[in-house]
Formats: C-alpha cells, structure tokens, sequence
C-alpha cells in the first residue's frame, strides 16, 4: 500500500469507503474560501449538498463542480448557494450545547471576574446574523436562569442582528414551529414559552432582554455604535464574506469587543485567514476567540 | 476509616505491588518497532499476534475500523499486513495488547475509558506529527498510546485511592493528574516512570510516561514529548479525555510544549489548530465506536 493512499485513507473515516478526490477538494475550497470546515465523518452530507447544487446547474460530475467552484471560488454565487445548502436547517433552540456550556462554565465566570474589578455589573451580548432569532432567545434563556446563580444582582441586554428584514420581523413576532423547537428542553419550554395553536409564542420577559434589528455588517457607519460587548456570536455569518470585506467585519468585532470579551463563531467555522487579531482558544468542545492586547486601542478600519 | 498513608501509597506504587508483568506480546512488539521497517522479520510478527486468539480477533476489529483506513474487510492478521502494511500492523497489535493489560472494571471507574484516551491519543499524536512534518510519526502513535501507563498502575494498585481521584478532578473539573497529587501524593507520571523503567521501555519512552504533563523537565527527546503532551490536551479538550470536562481555557499557542516542539518542527508556527480541531470530530467518533465493539468482544 502507498504512503499516498494510506494518507489520504486516514483522513477519510466513517464513509464505508475513501471518498473522491474532488469532494476532498471541495471540502478544503469552501474552508479556504470561507473558513467552514467540514469534518470527515460529514462529507457524505457534503456531497449530497453538492449534488443536489450540481442537479440544479447541470453538472454531471464532482470534477466539473470542482472546476465550475474553483473558476472564482471568492466572488461568484455558486459558493454561496453550496453554503445555504449546507447550513440549511442550523436554525434552532439549544443549536450547540457545547458552546453553551462553555459559555456558562467558563466564560461567564471569567467575565464576572473581570468586571468586578470595575462597578459595572451589566452584559451586553451581540448576536450577528441572528437569523429569525432562536440563537439570541436561547441566550436569553440561559441568562435569565443564571440572575439567580453567578449573575445575581447582574442586569443583561442581548443585540439581535440581521440583514433579512423578513427574518428580523419573524424573530421580533417570537412564534415558533415544531422545527426550531425540536431541541427545546421542556424546562424551557413550560417556563419561556406559550401554547399558541400548533406553534409556540415567546414569554414577554424573554423577549424583553432581546433588541433586534436589521443590520448590514459591512454598513461601518451602524457597527461603530455596537460597542462595550462582552461576547459576540456571529455563526455561519462570516462564511459569506471574503477577503477584505471579511476583514472589516472581523475588525468591526475586534473595536466593539471589551477586552475581556468572547467571539463565537459556528460549529466547524474559523475566521481562517483574517485572525491575527484574535486568537484562539479552546474550552470545552468549544472553541471561541479572544483579543490579542497588543494592539493599541485606536480603530484600524479601513472605510 | 484506616486510609493507607501517603508514604503507604507511594512505596505500594514505586514497587508496582499488583502491577501485571508486561504481557508476553508487547516486549517484543516494542523490540520491533526500534528496528527498521526492512530489518523485520515480517513471519515473526504474524505469528506473535496470531498465537494469542483474543489478540489476534482484536486486531482484526481494529483493522476493520475507518481509523486505520482500510476499505475492504480483512479476515487474517496476514491479510491485514498485506493490505495495511507493517508498520499499521504493529501499531494495531501494540494498542490491543495495551488493551489487554486492564484490569476489569468492577469499580466506578470503568478502565475502558483510559484506553479510548490512549487510543484518540495516539492516533492524534500520528496526525499531528504528519502535520507538522515530525521526523517520527510512528513513534509519536507509541508515545500518545502508552503515555498513560502510569494510569493503568493505578487502576491495578491502589483502584480505591485512584477512584476518590478521578472523583475529584471531576467535581473541580480540574486535570485529573492534578487530583492524583492531592489524593495519591503522585501522579501518573511518577508512576508511570516507574512502570517503564521496570519494563525497561526506551528513554524516550520513559521520558513520554513521566514528563507529559511537565515537557520541559523532559532530558530526551522532548519534541517528542511536547507533541504527545499537546495531543494530550487537545484530546481532553475536544471530549476524548477521561470521561468528564476539565473546566478550563486553554491557548494552545502558550501552552510550554508549543515552544520546545516549535524548536524542532517550524511549520507549527502556523499551524491551523482550528481545522485541526475540527477535524478531530470524525476521530473521536471512530474511536468511541471502536472501542465499543472491542469491549463487547469477550476477552
């Protein structure tokens, strides 16, 4: 056996047997492009995605979807409708409990630490990209939970963004179907929630610590206001956008974080390329990134 | 309660009281693997693993799973080194016999859980050192497998002691070598050099099972000792560690290790440890599946 297949096997697990060439190619193109990696054990999803995009174009093979991705893989649509092929559906309550978890175990404790040393006992959470507003309720959630634990005698406001109008309406209505609740723990459920027909509708209170509006990530003069963050989470958002515009956001996180503060990315995604100023770091089956203190305090975007 | 006294323990520990001998298979598979790929007598090697039934089936799951990339089913140790190649061979047949060396879990503590680490372990440790163009990745899959040796002493010798251990690294969430200070008055890397030098491994091996944890306290080898000491962490941090969550943040570019490899392997100064990460998913998974099966499997 060649060192060459034995390579290439060994980064090809639970496929039932190696996958192509070209899906591999694919995979790396769309986390060299847009920092979403997809792990061996999801490039059979990978590939239905891809064919599914390649019966849509009429494209016969992986190679010549390869070929037609990579043609000008930064400035064409094809990739951006491969990512909302696979991202679709990410959109629910409790989406990622490790990130979660890490939030409450090892980042809110750090934060309380950090700001006791000043009189402010106040977070301010900012969910970039908050689609119809699971991710920033589930926040809500959980921090509501915690005024009577580590964030006692604490106040909290969480920023909901988002580019689509129609999805900003939808998160500020608060009406969820069966879909974004599958993964809703029934405490929750009783507590934040009401029965409203076959959907459920949000508990004033939740939504009362959740200001939504329609943001353009890329719109400078609205991101310097969205300041004093103590963590960001922006997941499957920065995937849409490349080279210099994918700097200027990561920038506008880098001067509206405190520098204390938390950038959470989504699963499998990485500001790849863009991160120098963050680092990473890893909690438990979590990653998230924080600001390097070298860096003088003064704005460094480019408008 | 009469608790054994720390003086007890260590002395219990320093004399491996109750340690099994190292099984008939692994002497000469570590003999093995010092010598070059041509220099080894490839016979001597299927017979070794074929002579014991529950090794050899062993080995045969193991070559079975995706983790060692083999895509068609094989149904003899022979097969297995035609299609997979020696040096996979010898790696698969180290693992098991590790394997073999638990003591069955009667306790809270299941020991099952200390080889999937080893097992995530080692094959991090090979994925890692082809990264980063580590001049011995094979050796790195040794060190990552065997690095908690000095874990399965405990288990055997002082199973009470070792549990109020595990116990307490969970309650604190705090690295479990950590616990064993507090509880044992050593750690597994005091044990486990104890535990090599009886079986008189190879220095870097000694020097992998007591300085882990401590890399710069290493006096060989300690780019080897770095790797499988960051391969370490990153298995406990992404939940491939000892069955619960050490409550910590970690940079891994700070971590000591980080410099002493970075001496040796300079591409590791921009090395993706997000695409690593990810990456690892698929591992951890595999493995968990693995050793499922294995554990099943009488012995």
């Amino acid at each position: 056996m060649s060192h060459a297949r034995a390579r290439s096997a060994e980064s090809s697990l639970s496929l039932g047997g190696p996958p192509s060439i070209q899906l591999i190619q694919i995979r790396d193109l769309v986390y060299r492009v847009a920092g979403m990696f997809q792990p061996d054990s999801k490039l059979r999803i990978l590939e239905s995605r891809c064919w599914k995009r390649m019966q849509a174009l009429g494209v016969a093979t992986l190679q010549d979807y390869y070929r037609w991705l990579s043609a000008c893989p930064a400035n064409q649509t094809e990739l951006v409708a491969l990512l909302n092929e696979i991202t679709v559906g990410e959109t629910f309550f409790f989406r990622n409990q490790p990130q979660l978890d890490a939030l409450h175990n090892i980042v809110l404790p750090r934060i309380v630490v950090a700001k006791s040393k000043t009189s402010t006992r106040h977070l301010r959470i900012w969910s970039a990209g908050s689609s119809t507003g699971e991710e920033p309720y589930t926040l809500s959630m959980m921090l509501l939970e915690e005024l009577t634990g580590q964030l006692k005698g604490w106040t909290f406001e969480i920023l909901a963004t988002d580019l689509n109008q129609i999805s900003v309406a939808h998160a500020e209505q608060g009406l969820y179907g069966e879909y974004s609740t599958r993964n809703l723990p029934e405490h929750f459920r009783q507590k934040y929630f009401v029965s409203c027909g076959e959907s459920l509708q949000i508990d004033a209170e939740l939504k009362s610590h959740v200001k939504f509006s329609r943001v353009n990530l890329l719109d400078d003069s609205k991101m310097v206001f969205i300041k004093d963050l103590d963590v960001i989470f922006c997941c499957n958002v920065l995937i849409y956008f490349h080279g210099a515009a994918k700097g200027r956001v990561v920038q506008h996180f880098y001067n509206n974080l405190l520098s204390h503060g938390y950038l959470f990315l989504g699963h499998s995604e990485s500001p790849y390329a863009v991160n120098e100023d963050f680092r990473l770091v890893h909690l438990p089956s979590a990653t998230a990134y924080v600001k390097l203190e070298k860096r003088p305090l003064a704005s460094r975007v480019q408008v | 309660m009469n608790n054994p006294s720390p003086d007890t323990l260590r002395k219990r520990l320093e004399g491996l009281d109750q340690m099994p001998t190292i099984p008939v298979i692994l002497y000469p598979l570590l003999r093995h693997l010092e010598q070059p790929l041509d220099r080894l007598d490839l016979q001597q090697i299927v017979d070794l693993i074929s002579q014991d039934e529950s090794l050899a089936a062993q080995c045969l799951h193991m070559a079975n799973s995706p983790l060692f990339g083999l895509w068609q089913p094989v149904d003899s140790i022979r097969s297995a080194v035609a299609l997979l190649g020696m040096q996979r061979v010898r790696e698969i047949a180290v693992s098991c016999s590790v394997l073999q060396l638990l003591p069955n879990g009667a306790g809270k503590v299941n020991p099952k859980v200390f080889w999937e680490h080893s097992l995530a372990c080692a094959l991090v440790c090979r994925q890692f050192a082809h990264r980063i163009a580590f001049a011995d990745p094979g050796k790195a899959y040794l060190g990552g497998l065997l690095h908690d040796l000095g874990i399965v002493a405990h288990l055997w010798i002082v199973p009470k002691e070792f549990q109020s251990a595990c116990e307490l690294a969970r309650t604190r969430g705090i690295p479990l070598h950590e616990a064993e200070m507090t509880t044992l008055g050593v750690t597994h890397c005091d044990t486990g050099k104890a535990v090599a030098e009886r079986w008189h491994l190879t220095a870097d091996m000694v020097a992998v099972l007591s300085c882990h944890h401590h890399p710069s306290t290493a006096t060989v080898r300690r780019d080897l000792v770095a790797l499988v000491s960051l391969s370490d962490l990153l298995c406990r941090m992404s939940g491939m560690g000892y069955g619960y969550v050490e409550r910590r943040q970690v940079n891994f570019t700070e971590e000591p290790a980080f410099a002493i490899l970075l001496e040796e392997c300079p591409s590791l100064k921009t090395f993706d440890w997000a695409r690593f990460t990810f990456e690892l998913e698929s591992f951890m998974d595999e493995v968990h599946r693995l050793v499922t099966v294995l554990y099943s499997e009488p012995n």
